[in-house]
């Protein structure tokens, strides 16, 4: 069998666009844990990004007020989960859940209005180079620019948390939020907006699958993706590199699993589909089991609520 | 620098509790002020008052003649207060470069500079580059102080600094005061240990349920002048009579006892050796974070371990959980009385019967049988003292010392034959802690034997028949409490060697 380079080349791109919306939501939702705040919320926050940009798309026909329509949805969505958990102190995990099944249902109904509707055509970048060289063109060139804002992103968090004051701040306050009020940061001011830009990234999350990866709305098309997107950020142990690791392992399983089942292996359709969750947890515990590392990486302060008293 | 802080009339109060009420005081740069008194006599709320962490409900305070509103920390720092907590502010998973600079305004070379000549000045050498929970509590303090020097600040507050300290690194940090203090910063010191007082500081004020009782120069006071004032009565410390006439009759024994775990704030045990008698405490000392809670998970089943380690009347138990040693008739104390002796959200009655699974009274078939455990907590709360009647209350509205005697109660309650406790009278206020010594006392005196890990050197020379010391997960030769004296016991605390 000969295996063209150029049939390698597209299979690793449709690889590398299926892991954008994890990596998205994964590195939003990586700060915010790294604050102190476990939001579960964040498949309905992506699926209310995935129906807003969808829905301004078509009203307004403007693909930027669409975009940048979808991430607003995902910071409003989230500031109702900010002002329960950060103002009136309600219990993070209670909220995140309502939260997702407010999403998905708000969604499925403003989305009623949508299904059938054929989205857009998204621009692309360097669409000439796209056959210069053999197999590296195609991965390289021709893509949305969110398909690259999602592959800078772990490296940008990274940097963030690593080298920059306000990245050292929200680490901090994710560590002891004791400790950081006694220093006088503002915790709850820190953890609203790490809260806020992680809806904003589940928000563009949602709009890249309802914009460019399947241009259109079908109720639910985010189908979990904000769950395993919420397990990248436990299982890479909050390391942004390692999201992107994990997300290119599920990712090419998906892809890989729906090649097999159309080349015929024989292997029960349900088994397939449920390994790229199997295996990308398995790969990801394996890669991150220095206990050490994890007690040093894990925000101590992760799901607990913080107030103030004097 | 000329430096004078004033506090007017300051209160605080909180629901149930006056704080502090109506605190008038006055410092002067130049002298190291003392800030003495029991726990919950306010000083506490008082520095976190001056340090901008609380705002009082009415009161001003004055810097330099001139009135100081406090609204938040940062507010305290810009004004050149320094505080150092007494649990520390740090962030343990943090280097710490990255705890100073955080809440610096300067670059990160200026900052390394600065950092470098003041821990040159002082005699302070600490690695920048590795996290905070690699250092020892010494350490730790250190680099609270140098990110107090780094303000160039004008008043240094301390709470309770030596709580976590070896002998060895308190006098280290009382040197360091001392030159501070000739260097123009006026000091504020908080403590409840009295010894330190009378070394270290100038003049003293003392402080009981809110009020202040009295400023006074040191050399105008004596330690049991100023035990009264602190206690407002004149009090008896209990001290065991050691006897000859207790049984040599083995009843625990330890032995080639290790723990190694991959967790980097847990620490490992190395070769535990001991052996306990019928009727006899055993002290284990040390500073806190050296295996003390490794050594009493291992002892009370919450960690499981080799069989044949733990030979109890002479059965092998190192693999059975707590609740069946409970069986053999061992029982524990816990140090966090809140975490893991009781549930808080539980009432009295049933944090009761949680370590009485097995009793056929307290349960039919399945189904809790109120009225006898009912009867139960009754009983505890009037054998030993609980201050509250009412066996409804959720048990985290007891105080420390009240809950404290509760769970002591519990486990006695049982008449096991050894009891491990870990810290027993942390935190709690004198009254209770006599309470507790006496108990105890009369434990070993019914023949009933005691393991006491404690932080509180006084404590365990009060109770111990023998002490050994436990230093890095490894244990010291056990000693008769006779032949051992706190400064002795302090070389040890450190790593060092005696003779």
């Amino acid at each position: 069998m000969i295996i063209d380079i150029n049939f390698v080349g597209l299979i690793i791109t449709s690889i590398m666009a299926s892991s954008v919306p994890l990596i998205l939501a994964s590195c939003g939702e990586l700060i915010t844990e790294r604050s102190g705040v476990l939001n579960l919320g964040v498949e309905g926050m992506m699926i209310i990004g995935a129906i807003s940009g969808f829905a301004l798309m078509t009203a307004t026909g403007s693909l930027v007020i669409a975009v940048f329509g979808a991430m607003l949805a995902g910071v409003l969505i989230s500031t109702i989960f900010a002002f329960l958990t950060q103002t009136l102190i309600t219990n993070h995990v209670a909220t995140g859940l309502a939260l997702t099944i407010f999403g998905i249902g708000i969604s499925a109904m403003i989305g009623k209005n949508f299904v059938g509707i054929p989205g857009k055509e998204f621009p692309v970048l360097f669409e000439s180079l796209k056959d210069a060289i053999p197999f590296l063109s195609p991965i390289l060139f021709g893509h949305s620019i969110v398909f690259y804002f999602a592959f800078a992103l772990p490296f940008i968090t990274s940097y963030f948390l690593k080298k920059t004051k306000i990245g050292l701040i929200v680490r901090a306050v994710g560590d002891s939020p004791d400790s950081a009020s006694n220093q006088g940061i503002n915790v709850r001011l820190v953890r609203y907006l790490c809260i806020l830009y992680g809806g904003a990234m589940c928000g563009l999350a949602g709009a890249y699958l309802s914009m460019i990866y399947t241009p259109q709305w079908i109720e639910n098309m985010t189908g979990g993706r904000g769950w395993i997107a919420l397990a990248l950020v436990v299982f890479s142990t909050w390391n942004p590199i390692k999201i992107l690791i994990g997300a290119m392992i599920f990712g090419g399983l998906t892809i890989i699993q729906f090649h097999m089942q159309a080349i015929g292996v024989r292997i029960p359709v349900q088994f397939l589909t449920a390994l790229p969750y199997i295996v990308t947890i398995i790969v990801l515990v394996v890669i991150s089991r220095d206990s050490r590392k994890i007690r040093l990486s894990t925000p101590s302060s992760l799901g607990k609520s913080f107030y103030k008293d004097n | 620098m000329n430096t004078n802080l004033k506090i007017s009339n300051v209160s605080k109060i909180y629901p149930g509790c006056i704080a502090n009420d109506n605190i008038s005081l006055e410092f002067k740069s130049g002298k190291i002020y003392a800030l003495l008194g029991e726990n919950g006599a306010g000083k506490s709320t008082l520095v976190k008052i001056l340090s901008g962490v609380i705002i009082p409900d009415k009161g001003e305070i004055f810097l330099n003649n001139k009135i100081l509103k406090l609204k938040s920390p940062i507010d305290a720092k810009k004004k050149k207060i320094g505080m150092v907590f007494q649990h520390f502010n740090l962030f343990e998973t943090l280097s710490v470069f990255e705890n100073l600079i955080i809440d610096s305004d300067e670059n990160r070379e200026n900052l390394h500079e600065k950092i470098q000549s003041i821990m040159k000045k002082y005699n302070f050498s600490i690695d920048l580059d590795i996290p905070v929970l690699n250092l020892s509590a010494g350490q730790k303090q250190k680099v609270e102080i140098i990110r107090c020097l780094i303000r160039n600040p004008e008043v240094l507050i301390m709470d309770e600094p030596t709580s976590v300290l070896t002998e060895q690194e308190t006098s280290e940090l009382f040197s360091s005061l001392r030159q501070f203090s000739m260097e123009g910063i006026l000091i504020i010191y908080i403590t409840h240990k009295l010894k330190e007082v009378m070394s270290l500081c100038d003049e003293v004020a003392v402080m009981r349920k809110g009020k202040l009782v009295s400023v006074s120069k040191i050399v105008n006071e004596k330690i049991e002048t100023l035990a009264n004032k602190m206690v407002g009565q004149n009090l008896k410390t209990v001290r065991k009579s050691i006897s000859n006439e207790r049984s040599s009759e083995k009843l625990i024994k330890i032995s080639n006892l290790s723990f190694s775990s991959e967790d980097p704030f847990e620490t490992n045990l190395v070769n535990i050796n001991f052996e306990v008698n019928r009727g006899e405490c055993l002290g284990i000392a040390g500073i806190s974070g050296n295996g003390q809670s490794e050594l009493f998970q291992i002892l009370s089943g919450e960690i499981i371990s080799d069989k044949n380690s733990i030979e109890f009347n002479s059965n092998f138990i190192g693999n059975l959980n707590p609740q069946e040693r409970r069986e053999y008739l061992m029982a524990f104390s816990p140090e966090d009385r809140l975490e893991q002796a009781a549930i808080p959200q539980m009432k009295i009655f049933e944090n009761v019967a949680l370590n009485n699974f097995k009793s056929s009274n307290f349960f039919n078939n399945g189904l809790i049988n109120e009225n006898k455990i009912k009867e139960h907590a009754k009983k505890i709360i009037s054998d030993f003292n609980v201050n509250t009647d009412n066996i409804e209350l959720k048990s985290q509205f007891l105080s420390g010392g009240n809950l404290q005697k509760l769970i002591i109660g519990r486990e006695l309650i049982t008449s096991p034959d050894l009891l491990i406790c870990f810290n027993p009278t942390w935190g709690l206020d004198v009254g209770a802690i006599n309470y507790i010594h006496k108990t105890l006392i009369k434990i070993n005196d019914q023949n009933k034997s005691i393991i006491l890990i404690s932080t509180d050197t006084d404590e365990l020379l009060k109770l111990s028949d023998k002490i050994s010391v436990i230093h890095k997960g490894k244990l010291s030769k056990i000693m008769n409490s006779d032949e051992v004296t706190s400064e002795k016991l302090g070389i040890l605390m450190g790593g060092g060697e005696i003779d």
